[in-house]
């Protein structure tokens, strides 16, 4: 079955596709390469389910007063996690209550840790200036990982 | 054309822990993703955190693809989506207070599909042309530089005889459209290779 492009327009197709891998900047396929860190990552997903940004656009646009404090809820099958910045720190409380460990992802793969004390609190500090996800780890074996996290 | 099985396997191969596998459909969709991003017009500090979420879900994704082949167009509408979301928060400020239509952040579904459909293509034919010998793999960039070699330069880099550039080139051409890669591109109304083609030993 002999139907298939010419040599011109095939060597054009093949010019064009070349082109178009070209164009992609080399840290864009450096940013896809490295996700593959989080393959089989023991943890279920919690959704940012509240983000006070979201409220304080709408007022802004609407030109009224608003809260200035920064609040967001991470929420998963078993656990809902509150952040909320205060000064120069985060504070956060997981419910229901449990201890266990906090771990501070970096976009970089670094990983930092912070305890999380028996009625649910903990703190990060400082606050991370680049973007960052967050992964409890608590006592019972419920871990459970954040979306990033700009604040 | 959306059970490229090279795809498969590949996906096959990133589930179960192979990175080779993720870096080779990284390298193969990464213009896809990007192509729809400039779409959107984003800045390049969005393109990246676009970027970036859309691999995450896939990375989340990779064993529960019910499909495998239907990546792109999983990567595609995924892609379009996390855009979408970008612009609009963005914009929400914006928008409310000029009254601005919301259709302006909108691109077209017709538009992604021709992206996705033209990037199976390239994906498909970037394949091809690695599978091939690397005596053609070098006449036949040098014919799709910008601007293309003549065969004079041709002759001077690579010591092939200028008149045997034409039949080597027609040669490498063959190969390309007889590679396993492009007849998986088989199912539109026009074919590029060769159906059941597989490429010479």
């Amino acid at each position: 079955m002999r139907n298939g492009w010419d040599d011109e327009r095939l060597l054009a197709a093949l010019s064009e596709a070349m082109k178009a891998r070209a164009a992609v900047p080399s840290w864009f396929i450096e940013t896809g390469k490295n996700a593959f860190a989080w393959h089989n990552i023991d943890a279920e997903l919690a959704q940012l389910t509240y983000d006070s940004n979201e409220d304080l656009r709408e007022a802004a646009a609407m030109r009224s007063e608003t809260a200035s404090i920064r609040a967001l809820t991470f929420t998963s099958e078993h656990l809902t996690l509150e952040l909320e910045v205060t000064g120069n720190s985060l504070l956060g409380q997981l419910f229901p209550a449990r201890a266990g460990v906090l771990e501070i992802h970096s976009r970089a793969g670094e990983i930092t840790t912070t305890e999380v004390d028996e009625i649910g609190c903990f703190s990060v500090d400082p606050i991370p200036d680049s973007p960052f996800r967050l992964r409890s780890r608590t006592s019972d074996g419920t871990h459970v990982l954040t979306g990033w996290i700009t604040i | 054309m959306r059970d490229d099985p090279r795809v498969v396997a590949l996906v096959t191969r990133a589930s179960g822990g192979d990175q080779d596998a993720w870096h080779e459909l990284v390298d193969r969709y990464a213009a896809l993703v990007y192509t729809i991003c400039t779409r959107y017009r984003l800045s390049n500090h969005d393109i990246e955190d676009v970027g970036q979420n859309v691999w995450l879900l896939l990375v989340e994704q990779l064993g529960k693809l019910r499909e495998p082949a239907a990546l792109p167009g999983w990567l595609a509408t995924t892609t379009a989506r996390e855009c979408l979301r970008v612009v609009t928060a963005a914009s929400k400020t914006d928008r409310l207070a000029t009254g601005l239509d919301d259709s302006v952040l909108f691109v077209d579904d017709a538009v992604i599909d021709e992206e996705l459909l033209l990037a199976e293509r390239n994906a498909a034919l970037r394949a091809a042309f690695a599978e091939l010998p690397p005596r053609c793999q070098q006449l036949l960039s040098m014919l799709v530089s910008d601007p293309p070699h003549s065969y004079t330069e041709i002759n001077a880099k690579t010591g092939i005889p200028v008149g045997s550039i034409g039949p080597q080139r027609a040669r490498c051409l063959d190969r390309l459209r007889r590679s396993g890669s492009l007849a998986a591109l088989g199912d539109g109304d026009e074919k590029i290779g060769i159906r059941g083609g597989e490429p010479d030993a």
